[in-house]
C-alpha cells in the first residue's frame, strides 16, 4: 500500500534511527558530517557587493590578485608561507587509505599549498610528498614520534574538531589492519576510540606550558597552531591566543570526520559562520586579529565560502570533505560496492566501514587500488587551483589586489540572521540588524 | 662530567646547551638549580645522563629519545610524555600523567605517582615504588606498568594491551580491568625488573613479586557490543 502522508516528526530517517538503535542497543555511528537539512545561517546567506560606481574593479581574469599566505608571524622563526589560502586539514592514515595521505600531500604541494597528518601520526610517504606537512599533535598521540614533529612545517595542537567537538574520534575495527595497529601501538581490529582530552594537560594553564614544550622540543622555529572545534569560540579562541599560539583553527559544526557519533556531527558545536565572526571578535577584543593568524574550516566548498571566510576575518581555509569529494568520494562508479554497504552515490557517510567504494577510507588493499595516487593528485591540485581562481575573481571584482584585503565591507546579508550574526546591513538597507 | 646552573639561563637557553653537550657526547651532566621549571631536557635526541640538582616541572624529558634523566626532587606533571626511548629516574614524586603516551624506555618513580601514571602509554616500562593516584594506566595501549604499593579509583581503566602490576592494594578497578595472581613466570620477570631498576634498600621494603596481582583488559570494551551496555554505560 502506497504511503499517503508521513509525519514530519518520525520522518523514515527518524523511524529507521529508532530501529537502528532498537537493534543494537548503542548510538549511531557513520562518518561524512552533519547531513541535517540547513535551518541554520551559512556563508549562503551572504552576497558579494562587488564595485560598480563607488568603487573601482581590477580585471578579472588579468590583473594581479595576490593569493600568497603566511601563517605564524607572532613568535615562529620560520612563518610557513603558501601560494594560496586554501589548505587540507588534517585526516589520518587510518580513517583515509595510504594512496588518498600521498595523493593529498602530493596534490597539495603541486597547488603550493599545505596538507597535515592527522590522527595516526605521520607517514613517512606523506613527509616526502609534502612541501609543507604540518604535523598534528592530538589527544591520543597516536604515533607520536619526535624525529617526525622535528621534520614537520608546522605543529598542530588539536583540543577538538568540529564534526565532534569534546570527544575523541573512531576507528571502528574493520580499519585497524595491521599496519595501522602497529603505527598507533594497539592491537590489530579493536574499535579504537581515541580521548577526548590530552593525557598529559587539562586545562589552558596546562597547555601554556604545552604549547612552550612543542617550542622547546622544535627550537622556536616552526609556527604552533592551535585547533578546537567551535563551541564557545569567543572565550576559547582567547585562552588560545593567551596560551600562545601563531595561528588558531576554528573548525564549524558543519566539519566532517571519518567516524563518529551522529548525534554529535548533528547536534554538537556553532555553525562556521558563527564561529569565524565570533573568532575575529575575540582576536579583535584582545589586541591580537593581525597578528595572531586564523584558519577557518567546516563545510566550505569552493571559492566563494573561502573567499567569505577570508572577508570576515580569516586568513585560509581548510578543507577536508571537499577535497576527499575531489577524491572521488561519493562519485556514482562502482554502484554495486556502495549498495553493499547500505549507501549510494551523493547519500554515501560510511567512511567508518572501511568499505569505500572509491578507495579512499579503507584499508582494503583492493579497494584502495581504486584511487590511484597521480590521478587522484591531479584532481586535488585541480580542485586547489579553481578556487583560488574563484577568490581572486570575487577579490577583483570588489577591487583587491590581494585576496587577503577582502573584509566584510564586501558583502551584504541575505538574512536578518545573517546580518546579525555577521555584522553585515542586510540587503537593501543600511543597517546592520540589531544594532 | 659537566656542570650547569640553570640560574639565568632561559628555558630555550638551558635546553640548547643540554642538545649541545649530549651531541658532543658528554656522558655525565649536572644541573644545579632546575628550581622546578618547566620544560626542562625536552626533546633530547643524543644519549647522555642528565642529573638534575632538584625538583622539575611540567614535561621534563617530554619528547626525547635515548637520554638518561635522574632528578633529585619531584616532577611535576607529563614527566617523560610521549617519550621514545631512554632512562627516567625520580627520587622523590611525581606529578600527573608520569609516563604519558611513552612509546618505549623506561620511567622509575622512587617515591609516589599522581593521577593518571602512564596514561595512553604505547610501550616502555614505567616503575613505581610508592602509591599512584585515580586512573593510572587510563587507555594503556602497550607496555607494562607496575606500581609496588597502593593504587588510586579507576586503575587500568578501558585498557588495550597495556600489562599492569600491583604490589599493594588496588583501590578500585577501572571499567574492563580484570586482576588475578600472577604466574610463577610472570613473578620471575617482574622480580627481574623490580631487582635491575629498584635500589636494594627500597625493593627490600616491597611485596615480593609473587604477592602482585596482574591487571590486564578484560576486552569487553575492545569491540561494541550490544550485550555489554552496561559496560558502555559505565566507560570512561
Amino acid at each position: 500500500m502506497a504511503v499517503r502522508q508521513q509525519s514530519g516528526i518520525f520522518s523514515p530517517g527518524v523511524v529507521e534511527s529508532i530501529q537502528n538503535k532498537a537493534a543494537t542497543g548503542l548510538y549511531e555511528m557513520r562518518g561524512f558530517g552533519t547531513l541535517r537539512e540547513r535551518r541554520w545561517s551559512t556563508f549562503d546567506d551572504l552576497t558579494f557587493l562587488p564595485c560598480s560606481l563607488t568603487r573601482i574593479p581590477l580585471e578579472g581574469y588579468r590583473e594581479k590578485c595576490s593569493t600568497k599566505t603566511v601563517l605564524g608571524k607572532r613568535y615562529a622563526k620560520k612563518p610557513i608561507e603558501l601560494d594560496i589560502p586554501v589548505m587540507i586539514t588534517g585526516m589520518s592514515w587510518g580513517a583515509l587509505s595510504y594512496n588518498a595521505k600521498v595523493a593529498l600531500a602530493k596534490g597539495a604541494s603541486a597547488a603550493g599549498s599545505s596538507n597535515t597528518t592527522g590522527d595516526g601520526g605521520m607517514l613517512m610517504a606523506e613527509r616526502e610528498n609534502s612541501r609543507t606537512l604540518i604535523y598534528e599533535v592530538l589527544p591520543s598521540r597516536y604515533g607520536i614520534n619526535i624525529h617526525h614533529m622535528r621534520m614537520a612545517d608546522a605543529i598542530e595542537l588539536t583540543i577538538g574538531q568540529g564534526a565532534k567537538p569534546g570527544t575523541g574520534g573512531l576507528l571502528l575495527g574493520s580499519k585497524v589492519s595491521d599496519r595501522i595497529a602497529e603505527q598507533r601501538d594497539l592491537p590489530i581490529g579493536v574499535d579504537q576510540r581515541s580521548p577526548a582530552r590530552h593525557p598529559d594537560m587539562l586545562g589552558p594553564d596546562d597547555m601554556i606550558i604545552k604549547v612552550e614544550e612543542l617550542r622547546e622540543a622544535t627550537d622556536w622555529q616552526v609556527p604552533i597552531f592551535i585547533k578546537m572545534g567551535a563551541s564557545r569560540v569567543f572565550d576559547d579562541v582567547k585562552l588560545a591566543a593567551k596560551a600562545g599560539a601563531d595561528v588558531i583553527v576554528v573548525d564549524g559544526m558543519e566539519g566532517g570526520t571519518g567516524a563518529s557519533p551522529s548525534i554529535f556531527q548533528e547536534h554538537t558545536g556553532i555553525p562556521t559562520l558563527g564561529a569565524v565572526c565570533e573568532a575575529r571578535a575575540a582576536l579583535e577584543d584582545c589586541g591580537l586579529y593581525g597578528e595572531v593568524q586564523l584558519i577557518i574550516a567546516g563545510g566550505i566548498r569552493d571559492g566563494v565560502d573561502a573567499a567569505k571566510a577570508i572577508a570576515l576575518g580569516a586568513d585560509a581555509v581548510y578543507i577536508g570533505t571537499a577535497a576527499l569529494i575531489a577524491l572521488n568520494c561519493n562519485k556514482p562508479v562502482h554502484l554495486e560496492d556502495y549498495a553493499a554497504i547500505g549507501a549510494e552515490p551523493y547519500a554515501c557517510h560510511h567512511c567508518h566501514t572501511g568499505r569505500c567504494p572509491v578507495g579512499i577510507t579503507t584499508q582494503d588493499p583492493e579497494l584502495m587500488k581504486r584511487l590511484e595516487i597521480d590521478a587522484a593528485a591531479e584532481r586535488i591540485q585541480n580542485l586547489l587551483h579553481a578556487m583560488t581562481l574563484e577568490i581572486q575573481m570575487l577579490a577583483r571584482s570588489c577591487g583587491k589586489s590581494d585576496v587577503h584585503h577582502l573584509e566584510p565591507e564586501d558583502m551584504a546579508a541575505l538574512t536578518m540572521e545573517a546580518s546579525l550574526i555577521c555584522g553585515i546591513p542586510l540587503a537593501g538597507t543600511r543597517k546592520v540588524f540589531g544594532r | 662530567m659537566s656542570e650547569l646552573d640553570a640560574t639565568g639561563l632561559s628555558t630555550l637557553d638551558l635546553n640548547s646547551r643540554l642538545r649541545d653537550l649530549a651531541l658532543a657526547g658528554t656522558e655525565a651532566i649536572h644541573v644545579r638549580n632546575p628550581g622546578a621549571r618547566h620544560n626542562l631536557a625536552v626533546a633530547m635526541l643524543h644519549p647522555g645522563h642528565v642529573r638534575f640538582d632538584g625538583s622539575v616541572g611540567y614535561y621534563c624529558g617530554g619528547l626525547s629519545d635515548g637520554i638518561s634523566i635522574e632528578i633529585d626532587g619531584s616532577a611535576g606533571w607529563g614527566l617523560a610524555e610521549s617519550m621514545l626511548n631512554g632512562n627516567f629516574r625520580v627520587h622523590g614524586n611525581a606529578g600527573n600523567g608520569a609516563g604519558a603516551a611513552i612509546r618505549g624506555g623506561t620511567v622509575v618513580i622512587e617515591g609516589n605517582a599522581a593521577a593518571r601514571l602512564g596514561v595512553s602509554m604505547k610501550g616502555g616500562t614505567i616503575i613505581v615504588a610508592g602509591d599512584c593516584g585515580y586512573m593510572a594506566g587510563f587507555m594503556g595501549q602497550k607496555g607494562t606498568l607496575i606500581v609496588c604499593g597502593n593504587t588510586g579509583e579507576a586503575f587500568a581503566d578501558s585498557l588495550y594491551a597495556t600489562m599492569c602490576y600491583v604490589g599493594g592494594e588496588i583501590k578500585a578497578l577501572g571499567t574492563d580491568a580484570v586482576a588475578s595472581a600472577v604466574t610463577g613466570e610472570e613473578a620471575a620477570e617482574l622480580e627481574t625488573l623490580l631487582t635491575a631498576y629498584l635500589p636494594p634498600e627500597i625493593r627490600a621494603t616491597k611485596p615480593p613479586a609473587a604477592q602482585f596481582r596482574k591487571v590486564v583488559a578484560g576486552r569487553k570494551l575492545w569491540n561494541f557490543d550490544k550485550r555489554n551496555w552496561k559496560t558502555w554505560q559505565e566507560a570512561l
